[in-house]
């Protein structure tokens, strides 16, 4: 069987983007709380 | 504590990927394209495991109505559709040049395509719900219902004729017959990947926290 290179490499660049994706959405999550955290109080 | 599993992970990412580009063989019948196995089984195995963890959050948070075992639950259940999508993603692509097609409709890609779905569904029903107790509630009995696919896909290569070959480790009654540095490649990767795993959750679970602190 030919050796598919072109296919193992896309299977590990899905996964590469996927998880790195993932891993940055947590990223920005965490950014936009601490943003909010930051953020003085409004008197009542 | 998080951040040593992060770089745990990402030490186990680069030996796997060391282990499965140059220490594992060419593969005699499939070729070098069986080197996808070392992303798709251990993406497979983070799915079942993501899942189980969900099923066994719930089943608490039902029964004490902890608010770490939902959050656990989101988290794990979040990261776990992740994980299937890559699952699928690559198994497709493994699929095209070893069966002919990127698709088919057998029992195996069926039944895990109905469990991505029903985590998606999930995560769905946890966003529509403003109340957050209900929302909990009916999520965890969603998360319990939805395990009951994990098995029927596991075995699904048994109990039907499929074109999905049977599973790599976890065999009923039986013991690998994987050559050793094939078999070592898979293990490390199956460790890296369940690393990511806990990080991913540990990170996302103290993100939950932080955010309904902010809310209440």
């Amino acid at each position: 069987m030919a050796d598919n290179w072109s296919f193992v490499i896309a299977a590990y660049a899905i996964a590469a983007i996927a998880l790195g994706g993932y891993w940055r959405r947590l990223a920005r999550l965490e950014r936009d709380v601490e943003r909010r955290d930051a953020r003085p109080r409004r008197p009542r | 504590m998080t951040r040593v599993l992060g770089w745990l992970a990402a030490a186990g990412l680069v030996i796997g990927l060391v282990m499965a580009f140059i220490v594992a063989p060419r593969e005699l019948t499939q070729g070098h394209v069986q080197r996808i196995m070392y992303v798709h089984v251990p993406t497979a195995w983070v799915a079942y495991l993501a899942f189980g963890v969900v099923f066994v959050a719930s089943v608490v948070y039902l029964a004490r109505r902890s608010e770490t075992a939902d959050r656990l639950a989101h988290a794990s259940a979040e990261v776990g559709v992740v994980f299937t999508g890559v699952t699928i993603a690559s198994g497709s692509i493994w699929g095209k040049p070893t069966w002919g097609t990127w698709w088919t409709w057998d029992a195996r890609l069926t039944s895990v395509a109905i469990l991505f779905v029903m985590y998606l569904g999930y995560l769905l029903l946890r966003g529509m719900i403003d109340e957050r107790e209900r929302g909990a509630r009916y999520a965890a009995v969603l998360g319990i219902i939805a395990a009951l696919d994990i098995p029927l896909v596991h075995f699904s290569v048994y109990w039907w004729r499929t074109l999905h070959q049977p599973p790599s480790l976890m065999k009923p009654g039986g013991a690998s017959t994987m050559p050793a540095p094939i078999m070592a490649a898979l293990l490390i990767n199956l460790v890296a990947f369940t690393l990511l795993y806990a990080y991913f959750v540990a990170r996302r679970t103290r993100l939950l926290a932080r955010q309904q602190q902010a809310l209440a």
